[in-house]
């Protein structure tokens, strides 16, 4: 009686775990599903919106974090409006970032997310931040691919970075057309460490090989 | 025992089983305007939903019972609604959410004040600014003269703002007093500030009506914050036409450490291009500094930053006394300067600040065989704490301690050696109060007691701001300042008080989102202020506090950084007119440092295809007066009006290097800043008088700045590349 009662608590337990797990998978998985039909800076409030509902249940979980910080960058890219309400954005953003960066410090992924926040912050106003700005850029993506060398979303942002750089100097890209390449070649090879993780990227780096090979 | 478990399963499943209700309901701001996008969802659950174009919303849900109703969007106060939910669809009244005051919408105090940060709306003028805007070679106060409000003086280059004399300007770094911000010259040589321009991220320029934390400064205060922690390492070469400097940055994950050394020698430039003043030795310094960053916990910042400097000059003058005569005037400067602050939030909205300087100063002047030195030791500590009661209402206390001794020793001479400590404290307290979003009130109250003295102060001080339209805004100001008398007469007495300065400013700002539009009106009120005779040997006579006088003017300023593709410029100018009756005066008069009416033009213009920015500043001011003792009108003569045209270059020749040059006065126009006089007449009852002249009709800087790191992403592009 006793043991039963155990073993049918054990069960218990176990199905509602699995159950909540399952749940947020799914949850996960239908909410990341709407970022193919993004066409405004509404959808991407209403998605972030569902991300940060996410985020409140599933408290253990730095993804859900991560892409409301990702869709409040995406929405500073997008809006048009004046930088006060860009930057209000990108102020979001930044205290999910930190959040996210408590809860999983030894993620590539999150650095490679701070690398794109910063961006956001520069992009606002080009002259009067680069100067404090570019650095944080710089210092995040190297923190990302010290941690994981061949993260393809780190080495896209860098490859990007220096693509700008040379065209800027009009100096040689072809060693640089060559890194996206490779990188394009290998990007399927890198390991999702599961079906929810961040997969973004592919799409760009393409972009960049395509005005290479033009 | 079984039948509990099926009894709980049983409860598990049949929440699921039960039916879908709805809760409907629309957002809205205080206005009533709908809100589109905010985020309503049950707390603890995955049911969510966002409000559309009109701001409704509909919820669905299968929960049943008291929850928790979150309804949250950006740049509002959330709202946590109980409610209790049944099978039925769930109507809510309209749900009206309070707009968050936060640095983003928030109106801020505009009166005197010329603030520059990362995030803020209106930067008026950035760290970088400082290096390109002027031809002084990215001197801090250089730039700070572009702005209104300020007169330059040719012979000094310290900052003269609103009427005032220069020691009434004060400058911090990172909330604490720098005693000697400038480096010392000779007499009528200007002088540079001792800091370099990229050392610092965030300024806040006050030209009057400042925050109760600031005092023992009649005119205005310039606070600079140093940059954060340093995120790459890296090797920084500078060679100039004038010297070298070396510096280095290594970081860790917590902590950064910077450290440089430079070697300045004008010799090889002042044989190439000719000089008005006459050297025996050209100016040289060796200046060496380290600073060092590190994060403690969540949210401190311990920093510290110190530096060694030593200069000297020796220039060759000609008496006026005995005409036909010269004599040598030998300077040397040792200074040293320590800066430590730590920032943190103890708890949620609780900030402490602690800050700490200390100053050594020596001058080792010789006039021929006469010696003279000249010292000061300076100590401010300072700890303020910030709390933040509400997004309404922040309160901020604080205490500080200065600590200064100044002394004169002739060391030949049989003269009295003369020195004098002064330590003051003072305490302050300030409340910044919004009623809305759109109008602030800050009221401040500081005291102040001098040891030495024997005296104390009690200061009001008191702003607002409102914002009249989305994009405009007045503001003003008013308080009272005081500041001890200048270090020669408390050599000499103690017998002395607080001089005092009232401010009152008005000002209207219109702050697009690349332009600016900034006037402002004001009123300054001196009273107590030093005045003097003079014995026959020169010592002072009678020092009395029974100066007083007055200024008031008119500052405006525009900057355009939209109008013209890859370039943008600013128009400052400032009208003023000031009186006074101090030091030696014989009745009240206008001063010399003051030119009535002072314009600068700055522009600056990228141009991508030669990866280049240009700079053109041009100033002009009207003449300012002088004292002729042969005359007998006080301060009557009138010195030439101010006219230069500076011109800067910066090129990136390679990612990592950067060539940069300036020239000063291109056109080469007269610049003359009125005459000395000999201190006794000639057998005739005559002053001899000499014109006091620029170092040289023109100056000169080639610069080439290298950058070396690990990581070849890491470049110079981002300290010039504006566009």
């Amino acid at each position: 009686m006793k043991r039963t009662t155990l073993l049918l608590g054990t069960l218990l337990i176990a199905a509602v775990a699995m159950g909540q797990n399952e749940k947020y998978y799914q949850k996960m998985g239908e909410t990341l599903g709407q970022f193919a039909n993004i066409n405004s800076v509404e959808d991407l409030q209403n998605l972030a919106n569902q991300f940060h509902v996410i985020a409140g249940v599933e408290t253990a979980e730095w993804l859900p974090l991560y892409y409301e910080a990702h869709c409040y960058v995406l929405m500073s890219f997008m809006d048009q409006q004046e930088s006060s309400v860009r930057d209000g954005y990108l102020d979001r953003a930044e205290s999910l970032i930190d959040q996210m960066a408590e809860k999983a410090p030894g993620e590539a992924e999150v650095y490679v997310m701070k690398a794109f926040y910063h961006t956001g912050r520069l992009v606002i106003d080009p002259p009067g931040r680069a100067m404090n700005i570019s650095p944080l850029i710089s210092a995040a993506i190297a923190k990302a691919l010290s941690i994981e060398p061949d993260n393809p979303r780190a080495r896209f942002l860098l490859i990007s970075n220096e693509m700008g750089t040379a065209q800027y100097f009009g100096s040689d890209t072809a060693p640089i057309c060559e890194k996206a390449r490779q990188l394009l070649q290998s990007w399927d090879d890198y390991q999702l460490k599961s079906p929810i993780y961040p997969n973004w990227g592919k799409n760009e780096a393409e972009g960049i090989v395509t005005s290479c090979d033009q | 025992m079984k039948h509990h478990i099926l009894f709980s399963l049983f409860i598990l499943l049949s929440v699921n089983l039960l039916g879908q209700s709805f809760i409907k309901g629309t957002v809205t701001d205080a206005h009533g305007e709908a809100l589109t996008g905010a985020n309503i969802y049950i707390e603890g659950t995955y049911d969510g939903t966002t409000s559309n174009l009109e701001g409704i919303f509909t919820l669905e849900t299968s929960e049943t019972g008291e929850h928790i109703l979150c309804i949250e969007f950006i740049g509002y106060k959330t709202i946590r609604r109980e409610i209790n939910i049944n099978s039925d669809s769930l109507r809510l009244d309209a749900i009206e959410l309070k707009e968050e005051i936060n640095e983003l919408n928030a109106v801020t105090i505009t009166a005197g004040t010329f603030e520059a940060g990362d995030k803020k709306k209106s930067i008026s003028l950035s760290a970088l600014d400082m290096v390109t805007t002027d031809g002084s070679s990215g001197d801090v106060y250089g730039a700070i003269q572009a702005l209104p409000g300020t007169t330059t003086v040719g012979e000094s280059g310290k900052l003269f703002v609103k009427g005032g004399d220069s020691r009434e300007s004060k400058t911090y770094i990172d909330g604490t007093l720098v005693y000697v911000p400038y480096s010392s010259s000779s007499p009528n040589r200007s002088v540079r500030g001792r800091f370099s321009p990229f050392m610092f991220s965030g300024m806040m320029f006050s030209t009057g009506g400042y925050s109760a934390e600031f005092g023992q400064a009649l005119s205005s205060v310039l606070s600079l914050q140093t940059n954060a922690m340093e995120v790459q390492d890296q090797l920084n070469i500078s060679l100039l036409t004038v010297g070298a400097e070396l510096g280095g940055t290594k970081t860790w994950d917590n902590a950064s450490v910077t450290t440089s050394i430079g070697y300045n020698n004008l010799t090889p430039y002042m044989k190439l291009v000719p000089q008005y003043t006459m050297f025996e030795k050209e100016p040289q310094s060796l200046t060496g500094d380290i600073s060092f960053r590190l994060k403690t916990g969540k949210s401190g910042m311990f920093k510290f930053y110190g530096t060694l400097d030593r200069s000297s000059l020796t220039t060759i003058e000609e008496s006026l006394e005995n005409p036909g005569s010269t004599y040598t005037y030998n300077l040397v400067n040792h200074n040293q300067y320590i800066n430590a602050s730590w920032i943190g939030e103890i708890r949620k909205d609780w900030i402490l600040t602690t800050a700490f300087s200390f100053t050594n100063n020596l001058n080792r002047i010789s006039v021929d065989s006469m010696k003279l030195n000249e010292t000061l030791m300076g100590t401010h500590a300072k700890i303020t704490l910030k709390h933040r009661f509400s997004d309404r209402l922040r309160l901020l206390a604080g205490s500080e301690w200065y600590s200064r001794t100044y002394g004169m020793e002739y060391p030949v001479a049989e003269m009295e050696h003369g020195s004098y400590t002064d330590n003051t404290i003072t305490g302050f307290m300030e409340a910044e109060m919004y009623a809305s979003s759109r109008f602030i009130t800050r009221l401040g109250t500081r005291f102040e007691y001098s040891d030495y003295l024997n005296r104390s102060s009690i200061s009001p001080r008191i702003s607002t701001a409102y914002k009249l339209g989305d994009r405009s805004q007045l503001s003003i100001a008013y308080g009272w300042f005081f500041q001890d008398p200048d270090n020669p007469f408390l050599l000499q007495t103690r017998d002395l008080q607080f001089e005092r300065a009232d401010h009152y400013t008005l000002n209207f700002l219109m702050n697009g989102e690349s332009r600016m539009l900034r006037t402002e009106l004001y009123y300054k009120q001196y009273r107590n202020l030093v005045k003097y005779g003079l014995n026959d040997d020169y010592t002072y006579d009678f020092i009395n506090n029974e100066g007083k006088g007055y200024a008031y003017g008119l500052d405006l300023f525009w900057r355009d950084r939209k109008s013209i593709k890859n370039g943008e410029y600013w128009i400052s100018y400032s009208y003023i007119e000031s009186i006074r009756d101090y030091l030696d005066y014989p009745y009240a008069s206008v001063h010399n440092y003051t030119s009535k009416h002072n314009l600068t033009l700055v522009y600056k213009h990228w141009i991508e295809r030669l990866r280049s920015q240009l700079g053109v500043n041009y100033s002009i001011a009207s003449p300012r007066y002088y004292n002729d003792p042969n005359s007998d009108t006080f301060n009557g003569e009138k010195s030439l009006p101010y006219n230069s045209l500076n011109f800067n270059w910066s090129y990136l020749l390679k990612q990592n290097v950067i060539i940069y040059a300036t020239v000063s006065n291109l056109l080469g126009t007269k610049q003359q800043f009125g005459y000395t006089y000999a201190a006794i007449p000639d057998e005739n009852g005559f002053y001899r008088s000499a014109p006091i002249l620029p170092e040289a009709k023109r100056w000169f800087l080639v610069a080439c700045l290298i950058t070396l790191s690990r990581d070849r992403e890491i470049n110079q592009l981002d300290k010039i590349n504006q566009y």
